[in-house]
This record gives C-alpha cells, structure tokens and sequence, in this order.
C-alpha cells in the first residue's frame, strides 16, 4: 500500500513538472512596466510640483495609445502603469513610500521625487533592493557620493547648474564684478558654491557672498550694502519667492545693476514682477523657440496634463526623464533590474533638452541654459547654435 | 547718522509696520478670547490669494480689497468659532487654550492642503507698486509707508471702538471677568464669535497688503504665525498698541542685525527679544501683570 501511494504521488509530481515550463512561460510575461514614484502633493514642494502626477500619467497614455514600450525578450510590446504616492513633501514619507513600491507594488522602475533632500532619502529603498532608479530634479552632488549602482540622475551637478552663463560671460569679457546674494538652502547654496568658483575662472572679481535665510522677506540691509560696492553682475541664488522678493525691493531701492542673475526666473517671477522682470537673466531648461530633440512630445504631454512649462519650468526635465526610461526599457529588452540598470548606464540619446548620458557615479549631463526675459518673452541667449535671441547687456537702468 | 543707517532705520520702521497689522489679528483673539488661533497665517495667506484674485480678475485696487476682505471674513470667522471653537469655549482656561490650539493647527493643515489642490499657482505674486519717495539719499517706499498709516488707522479705530461702542464694551467686559459679564447678560457666544470674526478679517487684510509686497504660497501660513505670536508676546498679551510696537521693534532689530552682524543671524532676533522680554517683563512692553 506504501508503494502505491508512493508511486502515486511520484506520478502526481512528475505531472506536475511537466505541466510547469508552460505555466512559467505564461506568467513570466508581465502584463504591465510597472514604475514608481511619489509626488509632492501636499506639503511645502506641492506648489512646484503638486500636478505632476497628471504629467505622468499623459506620458503613460500617450506611450500606450501607440501600443506600448516593445521589449524584446516578450516578443511584444507592454504598457506602462504607474503606482504614484503622495509624498507630503518629507523625507519619512517618501524613504517609506519608496520601500512599499520596492517590496509590496514590486515595480521594475522607479522615478525620483522632487527636491534633492527627498531623493536622497527615496533612493536608498532602490539600493537595498536593486531597483532602477532615475532621479530626476535632484542634483546635489551628495546623492551620487554615496557610491549607488541603482541609481542614475536626468539633470547635471547643482554646482555646475549655471556653466553655460559664466561660459557666455567669460566669451562676453565685459563684466568685470559680481556679488552673489544666496538663500541658505541646499540647492540655491549648491549653485552658489559652483558658480563662484566658474565666476572667478571666467576672469570676474567676487565682491561680495550673502548667505540669507530662505524665509528672508525684507532685504533692505543686502541692498543697502551692494548699492554701496555697486558690483557688474547681481547674482541670485535662491528660489523663486527669494527672488521676486529681492527684485520687487532691488527696484523700489533703485539697485542698478548691470546685469541680475536669478536661477529661477520662471513665468510666477515675470508675472510677479511686471516690467521690473524685464532683462533679468535667468537658467531655463526649455524656452519657446528651442529646437532640441521631440518636441511634439513635450507639446503633447504638457498639453494633456495642463502644465504650461513657464510656471513650472522643470517640466522638461520630467519629459527627458520619460525618453529615458523609454530607451532603456526598449535597449534591455526585458523587465529585468540588472538588464535595464545595464541600459540606463550605458545610454546616450538625444532628448528633448539635449543630450542624455550618465557618469559613472550616476549623474546626468542635462543642464539649463542662459535665457534672458525680453519683452515678457524667455529668450535663450547662450550657446549660439541654440540660442533664440541675443543677450542684452547691460540692461537698462531702472525707469 | 549715516545715510545707510537712516535707510536702515526707515526700512526697520516699515518693516514693523508689516508685522504689526498682520499681528494684530492674533493679538485680538488670543488677548480677548483665550483663543490662540495656530491657522492665523493661514487667514493671511486666504486674503493674499483674495486681493490676487481681486486684482488679476477684476482689477480691483489692493487698498480697497483690504476693506471689501474685512466683513467676507467677519463672516468666515463666525462661522469657524461657532462650528469649531465654541464647543471648547466654556473650558476652564488651561483646557481651552489647549483646545484651541489642537482645533486651530488642524484648521490650519487643512486650508493649507486644500489650497495647494485647488490654487493652480505654484507662487502667486502681484505686479503692484507705487513710485518711491526719495528723501535725500533715504528712499522711502510709498507701499510700506501706506501699510504703516493703514495699521495705525486700524490701531486707533479699534481702540476708539473698544471704549465707545457696546460690542467693544463688551469685549473689555469679557476680558476682565468672563463670569461677571456673563451675569449682567452680555451674549458671550455671539460676542466672542464676532471677536474671533474680527481676529481673522485683520489677518486676510493684513494679507491683502502683503501680496503686494510679498510672494505668496499655500505652506506659508504657520511660519508666520510663529513669527507675529513673538510680536505679540513682545508687545503685551491683548494689547493692540503693544502689537504695532512689538512689530516695530522687531522690524528695527530684524534690519540692524542683518546689516552689522549677518543676515543668518536676523531670524535669531526675534527669538531673542522674546526670551529676554519673557524674563525682564514676562506681561510684554505694553500687557498688564496677572
């Protein structure tokens, strides 16, 4: 009676192997590219980036209507599904929310969120699991010092966020000085730190450095202080409320600069600041006018999701993000971790702000550009072959 | 004097200004009703955004939103202490300043998520200025210098309508025995509700003028609040003469810090003129001891 119920259950297994491969084969064909990401909804970063869940999911309608990413190894092409969280802008909630789309929505790509502080936090879940991750506006060189191989960055070092300008300023040679007024947080603080030091290779005088608190409202004593050292170039580090609020109170005290440089001189600053707006230079990842790449697919997805790239100007880089993954999902063929880790490292492609490719420790090669506001219009002034207009300098004193 | 630190005092001057109409508001509830109201930034924030709306939309001047904002959010503030705080209000002190604090901070974390889904502007800002005065090398800002006449107005409305009308009467009444007035049949409730009401309208006015000055986003609110609780603490619990100077001083000491010792210091000296208030004048410049 052992026997046979030994022999039984032997014939039930061997039943069972033989019956496996074609189970296997059906199930290993993922129905969907599954990618995570959170999105600062609420919280202090949901006024830069609280609709771009909608841009995520326009990118994902647009690659399914035309049938889906074609990965290789399937035979087939999947469509792409996104698992999104709201991150509430902290760093807690976003390490948290990442760690759930690594061990229980298992996706087989992961985007960053917003801000370098919060990607820093969200990348270790990708590490620890060995999940493609591609940190998209996040560039303090602190995220890629830690020696992930999980992890690649759209966007170029904070420190060099601005090359082109003081590339443009050195080629000019009529600037001679500059004094830099930065907000005391950490991206503002990384450009600054960079461009002080391109400043002074590009042959300028560094007349002053102001550190200011980023809840700073009033700047009647900066003002006051480089009314009085008069310096070429005015150079703000900072975000856009730091800005506006330095210009609106730079004109008001009559600060004649030649030249203001603010980082983010997006459409909320020109609206803000009316005419005051006028000349101020500023970096922009995309203006109208620029030729660079598929730029119907940035019209389409911006379209669909109802951002407008002035009052959110890191839109692109979400854009370039998404022809990224695209390409590598397309290169490795498959949904495998290392095979679109391989693809993700290895890619160069032509993006829609230029072109993508990664340094070994995982950050990117896109960067802004120099543009200048010219009758409420962005135009990008430097290099020339990209440039849609020409650099007023200096610009003309205040009315 | 040099010219740079007479530009420094005047800007101070302005500055406080600023601070004392948006602390004023705080100054009223918290004095009068025990009631300290954590969403105050949050009421300034809401009038920013209504006096944009105002300006963008129907071009309606920032000085005149400031008196069209007043009752809307007389309104809105009744509304919110009946619905909210008046279920806490016969709470024995210690208990209700508690109450209302938990009540008004999850008031305040709701306006500001909901505006950050609603407000489509990430930052909102309005091109609005007026031409500066220049008095010899001192320029003065016409803007500011309005505020500053604005909250002096307010000041002595308030004052003039605390000592001769019933409501103000009744108001002081409250403040020195909740009991007894309610004994010689003062309507506490509704007296506090409109109290509470009057609070949150000197807020979203102060928040009118602000845009104008300032950007404006929906986080913003409860830094503020922290801020203009230092001012009225500085100037005296209840007092809104005390708020105006409060405001001032701190406006003066913000830009001479800032100019002689270093900008990252100017935010340490709120905090240290209210620690060494607390410990000379526990009451403020201008409150009165228990």
């Amino acid at each position: 009676m052992k026997t046979m119920v030994q022999a039984l259950a032997a014939t039930a297994f061997a039943f069972l192997i033989a019956l496996f491969p074609a189970s296997l084969k059906a199930a290993d064909v993922p129905e969907a590219i599954l990618i995570g990401a959170t999105v600062s909804q609420s919280g202090h970063f949901s006024s830069e980036v609280g609709p771009f869940k909608q841009l995520m999911e326009a990118w994902a309608d647009t690659v399914n209507k035309k049938g889906g990413i074609k990965l290789a190894k399937y035979g087939k092409s999947l469509p792409v599904k996104f698992v999104i969280y709201d991150d509430k802008s902290d760093q807690a909630t976003a390490k948290k929310y990442y760690e759930r789309l690594a061990t229980v929505d298992k996706v087989h790509l992961m985007f960053g969120p917003y801000s370098s502080p919060l990607t820093f936090a969200a990348s270790t879940a990708s590490e620890n699991h060995k999940i493609p991750f591609i940190a998209i506006c996040a560039n303090s060189p602190k995220i890629y010092e830690r020696g992930f191989k999980w992890l690649v960055g759209v966007i170029d070092l904070g420190p060099r966020y601005t090359w082109r300008y003081w590339d443009m300023i050195k080629a000019a040679g009529s600037a001679k000085t500059v004094s830099f007024v930065v907000e005391d947080t950490l991206h503002p603080l990384g450009v600054f730190e960079g461009s002080q030091k391109l400043a002074k290779d590009a042959g300028l005088d560094v007349i002053t450095s102001d550190i200011i608190p980023a809840d700073t409202r009033d700047f009647t004593p900066v003002i006051t202080k480089l009314k009085a050292q008069s310096p070429d170039i005015v150079y703000v580090s900072s975000n856009i409320p730091f800005a506006v609020n330095f210009m609106k109170q730079a004109r008001e005290l009559q600060l004649d600069a030649k030249e203001f440089h603010c980082i983010h001189h997006s459409g909320v600053f020109r609206d803000s600041l009316g005419e005051d707006a006028e000349y101020v230079v500023g970096q922009s990842y995309a203006v109208e006018g620029m030729k660079l790449g598929d730029t119907l697919l940035m019209e389409e997805v911006l379209g669909k999701s109802k951002i407008s790239e002035p009052m959110y100007p890191w839109a692109p880089a979400y854009v370039a993000a998404f022809e990224i993954a695209q390409a590598a999902l397309e290169n490795a063929g498959t949904l495998e971790n290392q095979a679109i880790m391989d693809a993700l490292k290895g890619l160069k492609l032509e993006t829609v702000l230029g072109t993508a490719e990664f340094h070994p420790t995982g950050y990117g090669t896109i960067n802004t550009y120099p543009s200048q506001i010219q009758k409420g219009k962005y135009v990008v002034i430097w290099p020339r072959d990209i440039a849609t207009g020409t650099h007023v300098y200096p610009r003309p004193a205040w009315k | 004097m040099s010219a740079d630190a007479i530009q420094l005092l005047v800007g101070g001057v302005l500055l406080g200004g600023i601070y004392g109409l948006a602390a004023f508001g705080l100054s009223i509830s918290f004095g009068v009703l025990n009631v300290l109201n954590l969403a105050h930034g949050e009421f300034l924030m809401l009038g920013s955004l209504a006096s944009y709306s105002a300006f963008v939309l129907l071009g309606i001047n920032p000085f005149v939103s400031a008196l069209l904002a007043i009752p809307v959010f007389v309104l809105l503030g009744v509304a919110i202490y009946t619905l909210l705080l008046k279920p806490v209000s016969d709470k024995p002190p210690q208990q209700l300043l508690t109450a209302s604090i938990l009540v008004t901070l999850g008031l305040s974390l709701v306006i500001e998520d909901l505006t950050a889904l609603f407000w489509v502007r990430p930052v909102t800002g309005i091109d609005y200025s007026l031409p500066a005065v220049q008095v010899g090398p001192v320029i003065v800002s016409s803007l500011r210098l309005l505020i500053l006449l604005f909250i002096c107005f307010l000041a002595m409305a308030l004052q003039i309508g605390l000592k001769k009308t019933f409501t103000g009467k009744a108001i002081r009444a409250i403040v020195q025995s909740r009991e007894g007035a309610k004994i010689v049949g003062i309507p506490i409730s509704r007296v506090s509700a409109l109290t509470f009401g009057l609070g949150v309208a000197l807020a979203a006015s102060a928040g009118v003028f602000y845009v104008t000055l300032f950007t404006v986003t929906p986080a913003m609110g409860l830094p503020l609040t922290v801020k203009y609780l230092c001012v009225v603490v500085l100037g005296g619990l209840g007092s809104l003469v005390g708020s105006v100077i409060g405001g001032l001083v701190l406006g003066v000491a913000e830009v001479l810090t800032a100019y002689y010792i270093g900008a990252e210091w100017s935010p340490c000296i709120a905090f240290a003129l209210l620690v060494s208030i607390l410990v000379v004048r526990p009451w403020g410049l201008f409150g009165q001891s228990a």
